[in-house]
């Protein structure tokens, strides 16, 4: 699960074009999606659709439906772990 | 009309009121500048080069400090390039040909105007804007701009070229220059000096200085 | 501040449900949308709606380009057409997009010059969906403050699976016919057209309309989404109101922008019922036509002008019950009315918002 966890920081990181974070910088928990984490918005929303599809062949039909499952890094690998 | 300010950035050096203000080593010389210029906007390293360019102009542009003292409504934008968002354009196709899926942050930079929303979000400028492709730099076009802007009633324009080819090689061609126009002086012509000022700072911001 | 007139008149309309502006009228008239299901189209085969045209052959930007040019020619002389007293803008947000990565924009250059023998440089507006709105007020002034008789508008994109999957991409095409401003809406139908609208100093002898303002504003606020307050088109109307120096209590009809995304029409809704228009009858065309991105401002302003013409407001196609949080006057059927004076908006990426008013011309 933690090997996941790194692998994802480093995924998104590279599909979202954060140059200058390191995985490192990445909290497990960091709500990616608030001004107090990440900051990211709408489009990196449709961009974790697309890296989840891409590397681990899941898919989300409903943009709506990944709030949730994109809160952090621990729930999207929670996600990725149960459905893949 | 006259300019109040003026900026050139290449892949070599940034130049700002005719001195070159930097001169880049890093391949990577939008994320060179970035840092020349210490700022902090995180925002930065998802756009397209045309709204990094953009953004860095306006950064050194502002060391004037005529950029701070604008309403949210008084600045128009006229903006213009001859390659449209063809650098981003072939990305945004590589992304579904090769890559595996159509990528939305690609494909939302896929519109040249792009980049005066992006400085227009950074700034909160309101005002109008307006995004041309004409085949090369055309000082008339510009001129022909401002004037209908000063016939409009506007007092302040910042206009800019703003181009990202990628070559059949494989190589970019970029160039980003900003100018910032008070129409409120009395001559009705720019075209001379814009055309001036382009050489001087294209020839001080090649490889050779 | 110096304010001469300049009129507005059809130069021509290429659309999925007409060519020319009289056949296209004709099936506005009889309800008929260009919007048919394509089967597989998608980037995963998905099944979308869109509004193609059929019958152009070869490069089908080019086609459609020399098309409308031809059917151009039919009304407007080579003398004009040719003048070093016409200037030709092109409104586009792709261009030629099946020559990438070369050039998009360098064979309508060479077309339009071929076909109309006209030798000014041609001015190129390309700001995302407000491009056709921008370019009708860049005509202007360049006939008000500038030494042309005649500006000649180009409004033209076409279909690729490069939009195609881009709008795929941001989750923004419905999987039905658009519905634009419905409570059932789910997004965008794309389109393809090309409209062409010639403005002049001198009042011209067949129809036309009189243009009384236009201005831009942005939202300063998302590249990709519209603004929660609707900043930038409440100013942009303002703005126009204000140069046309009208009453808003004079203006008759509202064209729309109207894309039908949840988003687009909600953010519209917030600012016109922030400008106070939101009993004034308003239609989306996006239901005929789809969105048809540097070719909508033009379209959907010819068909302004029809209205104006005939005093016949278009129904918004697809349109069953209000899905905005702010009320607006939708225009449900097609009727007769008294149409003096239009307002059209368009929003678009990039956070750009236009808008123009234009007048039956007496």
């Amino acid at each position: 699960m933690s090997e996941l966890k790194e692998t994802l920081k480093a995924q998104i990181i590279n599909q979202l074009s954060l140059e200058d974070l390191t995985p490192a910088a990445i909290a497990d928990d960091m709500p990616l999606f608030s001004e107090e984490g990440l900051g990211l918005d709408s489009i990196d929303a449709l961009e974790f659709i697309v890296l989840l599809e891409s590397n681990y062949a899941l898919k989300i039909a409903d943009p709506s439906q990944g709030r949730e499952i994109f809160h952090s890094v621990n729930t999207l690998a929670d996600f990725i772990e149960k459905n893949r | 009309m006259k300019v109040l300010a003026s900026c050139f950035l290449s892949p070599f050096a940034a130049v700002l009121n005719g001195t070159v203000k930097f001169q880049f080593q890093d391949d990577n010389w939008l994320k060179e500048c970035y840092h020349k210029l210490m700022l902090d906007y995180p925002k930065f390293y998802k756009m397209d080069d045309l709204s990094k360019m953009a953004i860095l102009s306006v950064e050194l542009l502002k060391e004037n400090a005529y950029l701070n003292n604008f309403n949210k409504d008084e600045l128009e934008l006229i903006f213009a390039n001859s390659n449209a968002s063809q650098h981003t354009d072939v990305k945004f196709i590589d992304s579904y040909t090769n890559i595996g899926n159509p990528s939305p942050s690609l494909f939302v930079y896929t519109l040249p105007n792009i980049l005066t929303g992006e400085l227009a979000i950074k700034h909160k400028w309101y005002g109008e804007n307006t995004f041309l492709i004409a085949s090369k730099f055309d000082t008339q076009l510009f001129e022909n701009k401002l004037k209908h802007a000063q016939m409009k009633g506007a007092k302040h324009c910042l206009c800019g070229w703003v181009d990202s080819k990628v070559e059949k090689n494989g190589t970019l061609t970029q160039e980003s220059f900003l100018f910032l126009v008070a129409l409120n002086e009395e001559n009705s012509t720019i075209s001379e000096e814009l055309e001036a000022l382009f050489k001087k700072y294209k020839y001080l911001s090649t490889e050779k200085v | 501040m110096m304010k001469n007139n300049v009129y507005f008149s059809y130069g021509t309309f290429v659309s999925p449900i007409g060519i020319g502006v009289d056949q296209n009228f004709e099936a506005l008239k009889e309800g008929n949308s260009g919007i048919q299901a394509h089967p597989s189209s998608g980037f995963n085969n998905e099944n979308w709606f869109f509004a193609q045209l059929n019958n152009l052959e070869g490069n089908r930007y080019d086609s459609l380009l020399k098309t409308a040019l031809n059917d151009l020619k039919v009304n407007y002389s080579s003398s004009i057409l040719s003048s070093s007293k016409t200037l030709f803008i092109l409104s586009s947000t792709k261009g030629n997009i099946y020559n990438l990565p070369e050039d998009v924009f360098a064979s309508s250059r060479i077309i339009i010059q071929q076909e109309t023998g006209n030798s000014n440089e041609l001015i190129i507006v390309s700001n995302a969906c407000i491009s056709g709105v921008i370019a009708l007020n860049t005509a202007t002034d360049f006939l008000r403050y500038s030494d042309y008789e005649t500006v000649i508008v180009i409004g033209i994109d076409v279909i690729s699976d490069f939009v195609l999957y881009g709008f795929q991409s941001l989750y923004a095409l419905s999987d039905q016919p658009v519905q634009p401003f419905d409570k059932d809406r789910k997004g965008i139908s794309l389109g393809e057209a090309c409209g062409i609208i010639v403005a002049t100093k001198e009042k011209p002898t067949s129809f036309s309309v009189e243009y009384l303002g236009g201005a831009s504003s942005n939202d300063a606020n998302h590249i990709s989404g519209p603004s929660r307050t609707g900043e930038g088109l409440y100013r942009a109307i303002n703005k126009t109101i204000e140069r046309a120096a009208i009453d808003k209590s004079s203006i008759d009809f509202i064209s729309a922008h109207g894309t039908g995304t949840l988003y687009n029409d909600e953010m519209e809704s917030i600012a016109f019922n922030r400008c106070d228009l939101q009993s004034i009858p308003i239609n989306s065309l996006k239901g005929f036509y789809g969105h048809t991105l540097g070719a909508a401002g033009i379209i959907e302003t010819i068909v302004s002008m029809l209205s104006i013409e005939h005093q016949l407001l278009i129904e918004n196609k697809g349109f069953n019950e209000l899905g905005t949080t702010h009320s607006l006057n939708i225009v449900t059927k097609t009727q007769q009315q008294p149409v003096k004076t239009v307002l059209k908006t368009a929003s678009g990426f990039g956070g750009g918002n236009a808008v123009l008013l234009i007048q039956a011309a007496v």
